[in-house]
Parts: C-alpha cells; sequence; structure tokens
C-alpha cells in the first residue's frame, strides 16, 4: 500500500508543471513536444480512475449484444482480455455482413458507440463533449 | 542514425556544392521545425558561391526518420513537387535530392522555405488570419482543381501508385490490408465502417493525379491565404473525389466542427467553388463516400503512427499519444453511418 499522494495525484502534480513550467518556457518543437507529454499524463490520470468500470462496462455491453452470458473475471487484465475476445467475435460477424442490417446493426451500433465513448471519456473528454453538443443541436 | 549537427552541417554543404556545382557553400541556422510527427523537416540558410556571383537562399530539408509502417519514397515526392510548380501550383520549388543513406543517413531532399505559418490552429482562431479564413476555402477548391489538371505523362509520373481496379475499391482493399496487419486490438468501429464503404463504392471515377495529404496542416499560409501546398509524399493516381473528401475530414478542424472544410467553410460552397474552378461536377454521394473513407484512413494512420514508436522503429512520446486518438476516428465514423 503506497502513500499519498496517489498515483492520479502524482500524475497531475507532474502535468501541471508540465503545462506551467516548460510548456511557457520552451517553444517550437520542445514546447509542442511537452504539451504532448502534459496530455498523456493526464489521459493516464483517467485511466488509472476509470479503465476499471468502464472495461466492465464494455465487457456486460458486448456479452448482452452478442446473447452471451457475462464471463466470469475478476483482475482488470482477464477483464480486458474477455472484451477482447467479444469484440473480436463481433468484428467477425460485422465482415460476415450480419450487421449490414436489423436485427443486430442497430444495437451493434449503439453498443460499439458506447464503448467509444467510454475509450474518449479517457482520451479526449473535451472531443466527446464537443461531439455531444453539435448532435444535441442538431436533433433541436 | 543520430548525427551530430555540425557534422550534418558539413555533410549538407558537401552535398549541395557537388549538386549545384559551386565552389562554396555556407550553412546558418540549421534547426529542426516543429511538426511532421512522420517526417524531419530541418530550416537552413544557405550562401552559395560560383565564381564571383554569391547568393543566400532560406531553404528547408525533409529527410525520413528511420524504417517506416506506410512506405514512402522521397524521390517520387520531389518528382510530383517539381511537376506542381511547373503547373503553377503554388509548391515550393524543389532543387536537390539524394535517395543514399550514405550523405545524410537517410533519404533527402531539399527544396525552398516558403515563409508563412502552418499551424492550422492558429489559422482558425487569430485575428490576424480573419482574410485568410475567408479566402481559404475557394482558393483551396481553385488549387486542387488546378492539381486534378496535372497530366501525370507529360511529366513522367506514370511510376506513382495507380488502381488496377476501381479507385475506391483498391483504396478500401489497401487500408483494410493496412489495418488487419497492424492493429493490435479488434475495432469493430472500424469493421462496421469497411461494410459501409464496400456497399457504396462510386461507380464512374475520373482518373487524375490525387495530392492524397490534402488538408489544412499541409498549407503554409499568410494574412491573405494559401502561399504553398505541402507534403507530397502520397501523391497518386486515383479519383479526384479522394482529396476532396480528406478534406473534409473531421480531425482537420481542430474542434471546428460546424465548418465541416478544414473548419473554414462550408461542404456546399467548397464542391461549388471546387465546380466552377475544374468545369467538372462534384457528385454529393462519391464526396461522402470519400469523406467516411478518410475518417477510416486517418484512423488506420493513427493505429500505425502508434505502431511505429510501439515497435520501436521511432521512439515518440507523440507517435505514442496519436495511438489514442483512434477513438475519435471511431466515433466519427459511427455519425457518419448511422
Amino acid at each position: 500500500m503506497q502513500d499519498r499522494p496517489s498515483a492520479i495525484e502524482l500524475l497531475e502534480a507532474a502535468a501541471d508543471f508540465v503545462e506551467g513550467e516548460i510548456v511557457t518556457a520552451t517553444q517550437g518543437r520542445v514546447q509542442f513536444q511537452s504539451r504532448v507529454v502534459a496530455n498523456v499524463m493526464r489521459i493516464v490520470a483517467r485511466e488509472i480512475r476509470d479503465e476499471d468500470r468502464f472495461a466492465r462496462a464494455e465487457l456486460r455491453a458486448l456479452a448482452a449484444l452478442l446473447g452471451r452470458e457475462v464471463p466470469h473475471v475478476h483482475g482488470l487484465d482477464d477483464v480486458r482480455g474477455a472484451a477482447a475476445k467479444l469484440n473480436e467475435e463481433l468484428s467477425a460477424k460485422i465482415r460476415a455482413g450480419e450487421a449490414d442490417n436489423d436485427p443486430l446493426r442497430g444495437p451493434a451500433l449503439g453498443a460499439v458507440r458506447e464503448i467509444v465513448e467510454n475509450k474518449l471519456r479517457i482520451a479526449n473528454p473535451r472531443y466527446l463533449e464537443a461531439d455531444l453538443a453539435i448532435r444535441s443541436e442538431r436533433r433541436e | 542514425m543520430q548525427m551530430e549537427q555540425r557534422e550534418m552541417v558539413e555533410r549538407l554543404a558537401r552535398f549541395i556544392g557537388e549538386q549545384g556545382g559551386f565552389d562554396k557553400v555556407e550553412i546558418e541556422n540549421l534547426r529542426r521545425m516543429a511538426g511532421g510527427a512522420s517526417r524531419e523537416i530541418w530550416s537552413f540558410d544557405a550562401t552559395l558561391k560560383k565564381g564571383a556571383e554569391q547568393s543566400k537562399r532560406g531553404l528547408v530539408l525533409r529527410r525520413d526518420p528511420g524504417a517506416h509502417k506506410i512506405d514512402t519514397n522521397r524521390r517520387a515526392e520531389f518528382l510530383v513537387l517539381r511537376a506542381a510548380f511547373r503547373e503553377g501550383v503554388p509548391v515550393p520549388e524543389v532543387l536537390w535530392v539524394s535517395d543514399d543513406p550514405e550523405v545524410l543517413g537517410a533519404a533527402f531532399f531539399i527544396m525552398e522555405r516558403v515563409e508563412g505559418e502552418t499551424l492550422a490552429r492558429r489559422l482558425l482562431r487569430d485575428a490576424e488570419y480573419g482574410q485568410a479564413r475567408a479566402a481559404m476555402p475557394a482558393q483551396l477548391a481553385e488549387i486542387l482543381a488546378r492539381i486534378h489538371r496535372i497530366d501525370p505523362r507529360k511529366h513522367q509520373l506514370d511510376f506513382l501508385t495507380a488502381p488496377v481496379e476501381n479507385a475506391a475499391l483498391s483504396e478500401v482493399r489497401r487500408y483494410e490490408q493496412n489495418f488487419r496487419a497492424l492493429a493490435l486490438e479488434p475495432h469493430p468501429a472500424f469493421e462496421l465502417a469497411f461494410r459501409w464503404l464496400l456497399g457504396r463504392i462510386p461507380k464512374t471515377p475520373r482518373r487524375t493525379l490525387v495530392h492524397g495529404d490534402y488538408r489544412i496542416g499541409n498549407v503554409i499560409f499568410g494574412p491573405s491565404g494559401v502561399r504553398s501546398i505541402l507534403d507530397w509524399e502520397l501523391a497518386h493516381l486515383g479519383d479526384p473525389m479522394e482529396d476532396v473528401g480528406w478534406m473534409c475530414v473531421r480531425a482537420w478542424r481542430f474542434g471546428n466542427d460546424r465548418m465541416p472544410v478544414g473548419g473554414l467553410g462550408t461542404r456546399e460552397d467548397f464542391f461549388a467553388a471546387y465546380e466552377k474552378a475544374s468545369g467538372l461536377p462534384v457528385d454529393p454521394e462519391a464526396a461522402r463516400f470519400w469523406e467516411v473513407f478518410g475518417n477510416l484512413r486517418w484512423g488506420i494512420i493513427t493505429i500505425s503512427q502508434a505502431r511505429t514508436h510501439i515497435d520501436g522503429f521511432v521512439k515518440s512520446v507523440e507517435l505514442a499519444s496519436i495511438g489514442r486518438r483512434t477513438a475519435e476516428t471511431e466515433l466519427e465514423l459511427l455519425n457518419l453511418i448511422e
């Protein structure tokens, strides 16, 4: 058991320094790469916080879509492995044309969207927010 | 492949002296430029002496950084740039090319330096580019029409990759192969996009020179608009609508999503300007096909760039981080095909 600060707190402290001090003190390529570094640190912090929850949700969504029982898995690596298997199975069905039309097309698009949105909640939440805003504008 | 900067200056001076027949070449201000995740770009000033004549030129060196996933060819890019220059497309004048890794560690070519800005975010946000923002959609459409009019045979560009079947079908197949070879995880969103595309292959495309990477990130601009079109390494023969669709890919809008064409304008205005300049109609269905393909292609490139890092060809935090942008293209593809 590690002491505070937590992994997330350490990463955010480091990202704040890179953004606040290195980015402002540099220019050109090094400045650009420093922004990338800070962004990567924030991705990792969000992943530590949310990946377990998202990976389990992904496994449940894929199992429901493919009409399977949710596999009994415990550790995060096992969850990821089980989700990858179901993603491969779904991919094979799509390649075979089974999702060209309903009944599979609508639910497949829905499940894949949910999974992709969760990936973005870690990788680039601002991109997802902008997308949701534009889509709600279009619906109005 | 890392080389001391001083050694690079010496070798560059020797190369330019031999190629241009100069008595003496002095190189100053050699520096690596920002950008170019897949290509090294260096800027320098050269003083060139021949007899009693002396001139000073601002130059740019484009060099391969190392082994790569998607093969490119410096000499091909050099020849396409030269053809474009001769046909009045705004591009830097290319001067010398070398495929010999002994010279600078990797293939490279040297071209004139065009002054101006390349950061798309500046174009989209800064007050000084207001006029450029208004002018550029039409300028980009006119320049694109000019590129598509270049006769490949006249400029000996027949060596460029050309589709053996329908251009769209062969591009979809090519990128599907890349995807299957490179992806480390399954991507059902991409599988859905491939199925969508295969059901909508445009039937009778024109065949022209295609720039292959036509987007605002590859433009040098000034306050009044386009100064130069860069990055011709993916030029090939194919359906000109590929460039039109690529220009509309979401990643080049830099968040300005209400303006689908590079964050600058609407599809309708861009198509109309292209039609006016080329005298040829834009089929919106074909453009949409190529826009979907473009988003998918960019998604596969993000996987490829991440693999360039993961496999150790080029260790780079920028390439590594691009691997996490794949999900952005997955979301956009779902938006487009639903």
